[in-house]
């Protein structure tokens, strides 16, 4: 990975021939999004590889070029147009709302096919989207079977939530609490932190006064295992429960007890089908002595998408108006999730479901609502 | 208000008044800061974190081992870096940024993110009050933080080095013509500053988990610390460090932890503007 990050700070000094397809890889590799930008990178690189290896784009070898936005929208701008300057031929990732909402308005300008596969927020996909696409589903979808699920499944009365104070948590909350309200229900306590806080007393202080039966999580690393571990030390002993912020294997390492039976909506679960788990094997095979342990939740939007990408520049070639029609028109299924018939909406939002999982000692397991 | 609040915000408090000790001991000694500071007290933890790992150390020659190294960088430092920096306050301000800069991301390289931190000081709590967790953590917070401050008051007025350190402190040029070795208590006064920052370090890492960038946001809180209690007062960086952990709890129950930050650095600017030398701190005339 390191390597990688070189290269794409040295632009196309190595390796890199006129006749290479560029492809622009942004995510957040540091700051404190780098969690979740590493797992990202792994999913590209492994992707590349493959598609390399059967061959190349009809001949040509794919290469990529690494832009690392520290997790900070200002500088996700400038390393978007630092990709765009770069001629990159198409853009995979985009790695948290506040950083995607600001570099994609770039890429609109630019002309420049962007796959965003790390972000949720449901106004990055609206009808004036021309040049970005989303392959996760938003967070309409997640908050709204969240709601479903605590209130129907769960049968939970007393309703905590808690947010990031950024456009993922605050998105994820105002759709979780209008459903709740569709169901009648209204949360008994609504707090929110910042994305860097450390110290979450004060809200879980409310939140115990309010004394809920489940908690609502919108948020991501390093926050939300913090959140979990303070909240079991102050005696808090209610259901945690969020989008796919969760869903991601650091939070049982830092919160191995505190995170158990947590709910998380996700992108993938390896025991859905068996080319997931064959999927899952060989990419955590490929990347188990790397510095960042291998997480297939984390790392699989991205592999998606670069394939996604390539499947769409074998079709037409690099011409990027043609590129964009075609990833308009794709239609396709993404293994590790419930089986459908997947393609994009009006607003270039993929029509995709989620999975629903658990966290179960170790690891995460397929939510069984018998449990 | 929960009295859990007060708690945790007299645990914040004292990590504000340790790495704001660091400030202190610096400013006394050379009237120049050293914004790396926030940056020592995180890889102070890293190297705790470290000696955990490697040596299996308990909490107890955790809190020697740690100390004894920082104090061995934070001299050497002094001989290699801070001392080329002396000569005048801008260009100590900006190479001490830019040294926190490199110590952050050098970690930052070999740890990109967040790690636990092992439970050293147990994991128990006690309920002094019905109701109230106090975890044993923060109690080790409090009892080492007002062990420390007795210990560095012992160190300045009782002891032949601490007589030197104030004498410098007062005046270096008269402290050198009276035969104390000048460089020699600055590179004393750096190693205790790193010290004492290394041991808030240790002592939040089993609350918090440990980042690269844990340092910048405490760093700057313990210069508000400082400058509230008064940046040349021992005694007023305490205070003022424990005052900002206690008014940041009850801002964030009370408003929003939102404006927690807001509230650390809006009483910065207000003693900058209305008490410029901390609430004990004194007003040192200008010698001409």
């Amino acid at each position: 990975m390191a390597m990688a990050v070189v290269t794409g700070l040295l632009g196309w000094g190595q390796g890199a021939l006129a006749q290479d397809i560029k492809l622009g890889m942004i995510a957040g590799l540091s700051g404190f999004g780098a969690s979740y930008g590493a797992s990202m990178q792994q999913g590209v690189e492994m992707a590349i590889k493959e598609i390399n290896d059967a061959g190349g784009i009809n001949g040509r070898k794919l290469v990529e070029d690494v832009a690392d936005d520290a997790s900070d929208p200002a500088q996700s701008v400038l390393a978007m147009q630092r990709l765009v300057n770069d001629h990159v031929d198409i853009v995979v990732g985009g790695w948290g709302s506040s950083m995607v909402l600001a570099n994609m308005e770039v890429a609109e300008r630019a002309g420049m096919p962007y796959i965003v596969v790390g972000a949720s927020n449901p106004r990055i996909t609206t009808k004036r989207n021309k040049w970005t696409f989303r392959i996760l589903t938003n967070d309409n979808g997640h908050a709204v079977q969240l709601a479903d699920l605590a209130v129907q499944t769960l049968h939970m009365k007393r309703i905590a939530v808690i947010n990031d104070s950024n456009d993922y948590g605050v998105g994820a909350r105002d759709i979780f609490i209008a459903r709740l309200k569709e169901l009648d229900e209204s949360p008994v306590d609504v707090e929110s932190y910042g994305s860097n806080d450390k110290d979450f007393t004060a809200q879980l202080s409310h939140i115990a006064a309010a004394n809920p039966d489940g908690i609502a999580l919108m948020g991501t690393l390093p926050a939300v295992p913090a959140i979990l571990n303070q909240a079991r030390d102050q005696g808090i002993d209610a259901r945690f429960f969020g989008p796919a912020g969760l869903s991601n294997e650091a939070m049982i390492t830092l919160a191995p007890e505190a995170s158990q039976h947590t709910i998380a909506t996700a992108y993938f679960h390896e025991d859905l089908d068996p080319q997931a788990k064959a999927w899952a094997d060989k990419y955590t095979a490929m990347f188990k002595n790397a510095a960042q342990a291998p997480r297939p939740s984390q790392a699989v939007s991205a592999y998606r998408g670069v394939y996604m990408a390539a499947d769409c520049l074998k079709k037409v070639g690099t011409d990027k108006d043609k590129v964009r029609l075609c990833l308009k028109d794709w239609h396709g299924h993404f293994f590790g999730l419930p089986p459908a018939d997947l393609h994009f909406d009006d607003t270039n939002q993929l029509v995709v479901p989620v999975v629903i999982e658990e966290v179960q000692g170790k690891g995460f397991a397929v939510f069984k609502p018998a449990h | 208000m929960p009295p859990q609040i007060l708690i945790g915000g007299l645990g914040t408090g004292c990590i504000y008044a340790l790495v704001g000790l660091g400030f202190t001991l610096v400013y006394r000694g050379i009237r120049m800061v050293n914004f790396a500071q926030g940056q020592v007290f995180m890889a102070g933890t890293f190297l705790g974190l470290f000696l955990v790992q490697t040596l299996g150390l308990s909490a107890i020659p955790l809190l020697i081992a740690v100390p004894v190294i920082s104090f061995a960088a934070g001299w050497l430092l002094e001989r290699i870096v801070f001392r080329r920096l002396f000569h005048s306050h801008e260009v100590f301000v900006v190479g001490a940024i830019g040294l926190g800069v490199m110590i952050e991301n050098g970690i930052r390289a070999a740890f990109p993110e967040p790690l636990p931190f092992p439970k050293i000081f147990g994991t128990g709590v006690y309920r002094f009050i019905p109701g109230v967790l106090f975890q044993k953590t923060y109690l080790w917070i409090v009892v080492i933080t007002i062990l420390l401050v007795i210990l560095l008051h012992v160190l300045f007025t009782h002891t032949r080095r601490g007589r030197a350190l104030r004498a410098v402190a007062s005046d270096a040029e008269i402290a050198g013509t009276m035969g104390v070795s000048v460089s020699g208590a600055i590179g004393f006064t750096f190693g205790l500053s790193f010290a004492v920052a290394a041991i808030a370090g240790i002592l939040i890492g089993p609350l918090y988990f440990v980042s690269p960038d844990m340092g910048e946001m405490v760093g700057l809180k313990a210069f508000s610390a400082a400058v509230l209690g008064g940046i040349n007062s021992v005694v007023g960086t305490i205070l003022g460090g424990v005052l900002l952990g206690l008014v940041e709890a009850i801002a964030a129950f009370y408003l929003s932890t939102d404006y927690k930050d807001l509230f650390a650095f809006a009483i910065l600017m207000l003693m900058l503007v209305v008490r410029p030398q901390g609430l004990l701190g004194r007003v040192v005339p200008v010698k001409v």
